[in-house]
This record gives structure tokens, sequence and C-alpha cells, in this order.
């Protein structure tokens, strides 16, 4: 059984990252999912969040996607994401507090208003950019 | 017969166009350089993204009709370019938008136009057309998918809202910098081309959340990366375009400086021989 998969995560703008992997590890809205060698032909929606490629060698690489749909066919996944960008620090301490009236405003509105879905995707960003500083400041200590 | 002077005058002042042109057409090579490397980069996305939507949203024939009470209306977005100097450009992108919108009044639909760019708004706006929308002053980019999902979302909030039964858009085709090509292509009601469609009906994907969360996910991309690759074709016709005006027009100022030249150096030459004769004439008439 195969181990590895080809992978390949496109935006509008460019390819950022056309190779083999042997994990994926991503979030939809149903939650967190990972995809390994030889998974049913799949396809879903990306929320904003992080998404982890595990490359053959066990070196994990991440990206804060903010959206998109992801693909699984004949053994092959491509990545549609609306924007990537690379984790770097940032003020977490003013992001999760940004996050927290993010959700206030969220309790506020029921799951059939106009903008509810708008509300929890700023949430999930907020929440994937606290994630991606403390990875990028994880990967700091180590290097 | 002009004087000297005022063919001297004439010279420079046609060399300091060509000095304009001339850098007009570098700028424009420089740019429709990035902008064809814009759309390389696109490529990639757009296929895929046209691959998925044409094995997902071909079976959901339903979901992607218009609404059923929908009034009978159109949008056009028409895109071309915010400045002109780019030969006949926005002018054959005129014309085919009009020619559109004439198709959908003679299918009884009303049509909107949604002008992008601002020589297509101050187009409208002379013949006294109104617009259902603008969106001008793009410098220094036209293609940014900002704009793109600006777009998208306000045709698609129409299509559903049920204000109109068809959106399209109008733009360049980018052939060669020598060649752009203005054509129509609808993007709602979604079509899917048939060959897309053969090539992979068969694939039976597994669907998370669900059909009905997915599909209006994918045509809200679907539209986004339509117009996105609209505004970079565009992009790139309108900087292929000025750069052939500008080479055409920096061949005529050669060809106007060099006539100008040769005229002058007649009046010259003119000049010269009027003064001799003048002298002869004097040493003549001295004497006899």
């Amino acid at each position: 059984m195969a181990t590895e998969f080809p992978l390949r995560l496109v935006t509008p703008t460019g390819v950022v990252f056309d190779g083999t992997v042997q994990q994926v590890d991503a979030v939809n809205p149903l939650g967190e999912f990972g995809v390994l060698a030889d998974h049913v032909d799949y396809i879903t929606a990306l929320v904003p969040g992080l998404l982890t490629i595990t490359l053959p060698d066990g070196t994990h690489h991440f990206y804060l996607v903010s959206g998109g749909i992801a693909e699984v066919r004949q053994g092959a996944m491509t990545v549609l994401a609306d924007d990537v960008g690379l984790p770097a620090p940032a003020d977490e301490a003013a992001l999760s507090s940004a996050a927290q009236s993010a959700l206030e405003k969220l309790a506020g509105l029921s799951l059939y208003d106009a903008g509810y879905p708008e509300a929890a995707d700023e949430i999930a960003v907020f929440r994937a950019r606290i994630r991606a500083s403390q990875l990028a400041r994880e990967q700091g200590r180590q290097a | 017969m002009a004087t000297l002077k005022a063919i001297r005058r004439r010279i420079s002042s046609v060399k300091s166009t060509q000095q304009i042109t001339r850098a007009m057409k570098l700028v424009a090579a420089a740019r429709l350089r990035r902008a064809q490397e814009a759309l390389l980069a696109a490529r990639p996305y757009h296929e895929a993204l046209h691959r998925v939507a044409g094995s997902m949203l071909s079976a959901e024939r339903a979901a992607l009709a218009p609404a059923e009470d929908a009034r009978p209306a159109g949008l056009i977005l028409v895109i071309a370019s915010d400045r002109g100097l780019c030969g006949g450009y926005n002018a054959n992108l005129i014309r085919r938008a009009e020619e559109e919108a004439r198709r959908l009044r003679a299918e009884h639909l009303e049509v909107n136009l949604f002008a992008v760019g601002r020589k297509a708004a101050d187009h409208f706006k002379r013949v006294r057309v109104p617009l259902a929308g603008e969106s001008i002053n793009h410098a220094p980019r036209l293609a940014t998918f900002v704009l793109a999902r600006a777009l998208a979302s306000r045709m698609l909030a129409d299509f559903r809202s049920g204000a109109i039964r068809e959106g399209g858009m109008v733009y360049s085709q980018f052939r060669s910098a020598l060649s752009q090509h203005p054509a129509y292509e609808r993007l709602l009601p979604v079509s899917m081309p048939e060959a897309e469609v053969a090539g992979s009906s068969q694939t039976q994907y597994l669907v998370e959340p669900g059909r009905a969360e997915l599909v209006p996910v994918l045509l809200r991309r679907y539209v986004e990366a339509s117009i996105f690759h609209a505004l970079l074709e565009a992009e790139a016709s309108e900087h292929g375009a000025r750069m052939t005006a500008m080479d055409s027009a920096t061949n005529n100022a050669s060809e106007m400086i060099q006539r100008l030249t040769l005229e002058m150096n007649r009046a010259r030459q003119a000049t010269i021989t009027r003064e001799l004769m003048d002298i002869v004439g004097g040493a003549e008439a001295l004497r006899a």
C-alpha cells in the first residue's frame, strides 16, 4: 500500500506547493480532518484554519488558509485555497480578545441570519492565527 | 510654404511626442509581461476549479437555475480599462457589450450594465444608458482577487434574490500582444462545457458537509475565479493593445519627422538658391 500521495496547493495567484506528501490535515465545517494515501474520492469546503502537510521524511509544513475547497480524486489531492499565508508570530493576547468579541457578536446571531457565516469565519480566522503564531514561536525555539 | 522656423518647431514637437509614445510603449511592454505572468500563474487554480466545479455542479441543475419568479433581467459586467491611448481596445469592447445588450433585449430581458473601468463608465454616461453600478480607478492593477470577489458577490446576490435571470461579462480575451478578442461569457445560470462534464462525471465523491452546503461554496468560488480570470485577460489585453498602439504611434512620428526634415531641407535649399540668385543678379546688374 502506498504511503505517499501527490498534493497540489494552489491559490488564484499561483501554486504554493506541488509535491509528494504523507499526510495532510486541514479544517472543514465539521472539524479537523486528515487525508492519507489511498483516501476515497472526497470533496469538502475548507474553513479558515491551519493546513498541515507532513512530508515523507516526517517534517511538517504549516500554512494559514483563509478558506477554499479540497478535493481528493484518484489518489491525488488538490487544495484550492482562497489565500495562503505562512505562520508568523503575532500579538496573541490581542488576537484572543478579538476572537472573544467576535464570539460575543456571534452569540447574538441566529444560524439563519445573513451575517452568520461571516461571523463564524471571523472567529475561525482569529483562532487559526493564534495557533499559527504559537507554532511559529515553537519553531523559532527549536531552530 | 511653411517657413524654416515653423518646420523646425514642428519637428521638435513631433520628437517630444515620439519620446512620450516610446516611453509608454516600454511601460506597456513591461506591464504586459507582468500581466502575462499573472495569467500563467492563475492557470492551475482556474483549471482545477473548473474540473471540480464541472463534476459537482453539472449534477445540480435544479439548485443552479434562476429563481422561478425572477425578474426578466440580465446583468452584464463590462470590463474595460481606466485609461485610454490603447487603440481600439475600449471601443471594440463597448461595441461587443452593446451587441450583447441587444441580444438580451431581443429575448425580452431588461439589461443592467455594470461598468468596470472609467472608459466604459464614461461611455455609457455619455450615451445616457443608466448603469447598475460602476467600479473605477484600479491603478496600478486591475486584476485583483478582491475586485473579483466584490463583482462576484454582487452578481450572485442579484441572482439569488431574483433580480436577474442571467449574469455574464464582456471582456477582452488575450490572444497575443497584437490580437485581443472581445467576448461575452455567461456565468449564471452556470452551464458547464460538455467536455468538462464528460471527463469528470464518473467521479463519485464523498461530500462533506453535504451537497446542499457545498454547492453554494463551489458556485461562489467558480464565479469569483471566472471573473478573476477575465480581469487577468483584460489586463493583459489592455497592455497588449496599448503597446501596439504606442508602437505604431512611434513609427508614425518617425515617418512624420522624416517627411518634415525633407521639407525643411527643401526650404533651406530654396532660401540658399534664392540668396545666390540675388547675388548673381546683383553682380550681373553691376556688370551691365
